[in-house]
């Protein structure tokens, strides 16, 4: 079987077992109840990918930052990073926001909890984006960087056209698998009362009653903002390869 | 090329080079031997700026290696081609030739065509180094070293990680180099080429200089090691 045929077949597969699934049922299985809670949901999907965006961007940036610190002369910053990411590995995002929004939040004197909440996400994914810095960056080899030395490359040259074009591209499919695990991770924000995807159609299930049926709208809703990003990560990746 | 070595010294770990001394004024090509781990990558380096020895210092032409205008007017082949791998063969060489050297981008291309037709590369000069055979990638990184028009190229077992054929190409294609007026230093384990290529031979044994002469004094080694090492490689 060709590759294309295998995924289809694949699909068919998962479709079959969902019909299956459904045609099981002997409850009652009320989608249409959510129709009138379309904006809510959506504002819900809206806000889902702004703050997944952002903290993508915002611990893109920290991740960096400690990248550079943990590969710093001064050891008290490479100690500091290597503390700071043991805590976080074993730390539960829910925790984490909790915290964040609630105590180290109030302890600056901000009480936003929208922007604790994200500051939270950042926080707890910087690590992780630190460590595909890693990665990329020890994927140039010694003797690369033995060539640049011996043309007499500047730093700034070394990293605009030799480095960071190689890094890229291996950065790319980690950083996107980061991206989904903030995605999903975003959903509990919905701690804080914060009106993203998970929290619009908690809010939506109280009224209509119908639990199921708004999870399986959540899953779908989810899997819409996920799926077409992993695919493009796919594209990416083999557009980019070496 | 004037060359003058005085107390060089070398430590990773252990000693790598010993107190090494030289001094030759008059030859043009020369031509580093011995067995592996003998200190002959460290040595060559060195003489190209590109490792600081522990102790000592290295003259070539007059100029200490570590001046930036000695740095400029050097080539080097490496073991492995070290090309950049997100780079075609002519954007390896243009990229040199435009930020570091000050070449026209019209320039550097034209540049980088010439001296990859020069190495026999006229028909691969777009594509990516992963896509040419190792031999093709070490000769396009020759014309990357030979691009900057340097005094003096150096060349790090230039051959090491080909097979006997691509070996052969890649040699030819030095040799050819000749007519250019250069000045060559490199390290090699293919004899015959010691003997066409290099007018200086030294054999270096555990970081030390053990003898040294005209390519003759390999049909005729004295010291124990260099004995050895002959009748290893023949």
């Amino acid at each position: 079987m060709n590759k294309k045929l295998s995924y289809v077949a694949a699909i068919l597969t998962i479709v079959a077992f969902i019909v299956f699934i459904v045609l099981r049922q002997t409850s009652k299985f009320d989608i249409n109840a959510y129709e009138s809670y379309s904006y809510l949901i959506t504002t819900g999907v809206k806000n889902t990918i702004l703050v997944s965006i952002i903290a993508l961007f915002g611990s893109l940036v920290m991740g960096f930052v400690f990248y550079l610190l943990s590969i710093s002369k001064m050891k008290y910053f490479v100690a500091l990073v290597d503390v700071f990411t043991e805590i976080i590995y074993g730390t539960p995002l829910l925790v984490m926001i909790i915290v964040t929004a609630f105590l180290i939040g109030p302890a600056f004197g901000s009480f936003s909890r929208n922007v604790l909440g994200v500051i939270a996400l950042i926080i707890y994914m910087t690590p992780y984006m630190k460590n595909v810095y890693k990665s990329a960056f020890s994927s140039i080899s010694r003797d690369q960087y033995m060539a640049m030395d011996l043309f007499r490359f500047t730093p700034f040259q070394r990293y605009r056209y030799i480095i960071i074009p190689q890094v890229v591209r291996i950065l790319m499919p980690p950083m996107m698998n980061n991206f989904s695990l903030i995605i999903k991770g975003s959903a509990l924000l919905n701690v804080l009362s914060f009106t993203e995807l998970y929290y619009a159609i908690r809010v939506a299930q109280s009224q209509t009653f119908a639990f199921v049926e708004g999870y399986i709208i959540m899953w779908g809703l989810y899997l819409l903002i996920t799926i077409p990003l992993s695919q493009a990560t796919k594209w990416i990746e083999r557009k980019w390869a070496i | 090329m004037k060359l003058e070595i005085k107390n060089l010294s070398h430590t990773y770990d252990v000693e790598v080079i010993k107190n090494i001394n030289l001094n030759l004024t008059k030859y043009k090509s020369i031509a580093i031997i011995g067995v592996s781990g003998s200190g002959k990558s460290t040595l060559i380096r060195m003489m190209s700026g590109l490792e600081k020895p522990s102790i000592g210092e290295i003259h070539v032409n007059g100029m200490n290696v570590f001046d930036e205008e000695y740095r400029k007017s050097i080539g080097f082949v490496f073991q492995s081609h070290n090309l950049f791998p997100h780079l075609t063969l002519k954007r390896n060489i243009s990229l040199v030739l435009e930020k570091t050297r000050g070449f026209s981008k019209e320039d550097a291309d034209k540049t980088a065509l010439k001296y990859l037709e020069l190495l026999h590369l006229g028909d691969q000069v777009n594509k990516l180094p992963k896509n040419v055979s190792g031999g093709q990638a070490q000769r396009a990184s020759i014309a990357r070293a030979l691009s900057i028009n340097p005094n003096i190229i150096f060349l790090d077992e230039p051959t090491a990680s080909l097979d006997p054929i691509l070996t052969y190409e890649v040699l030819t294609a030095v040799e050819e180099l000749k007519g250019l007026g250069k000045e060559f230093i490199f390290v090699t384990h293919v004899m015959s080429f010691v003997r066409d290529f290099a007018d200086y031979v030294i054999f270096m044994d555990k970081g030390e200089i053990v003898e040294q002469g005209t390519p003759e004094i390999m049909d005729n080694p004295k010291h124990e090691s260099f004995i050895e090492f002959m009748k290893k490689v023949k």
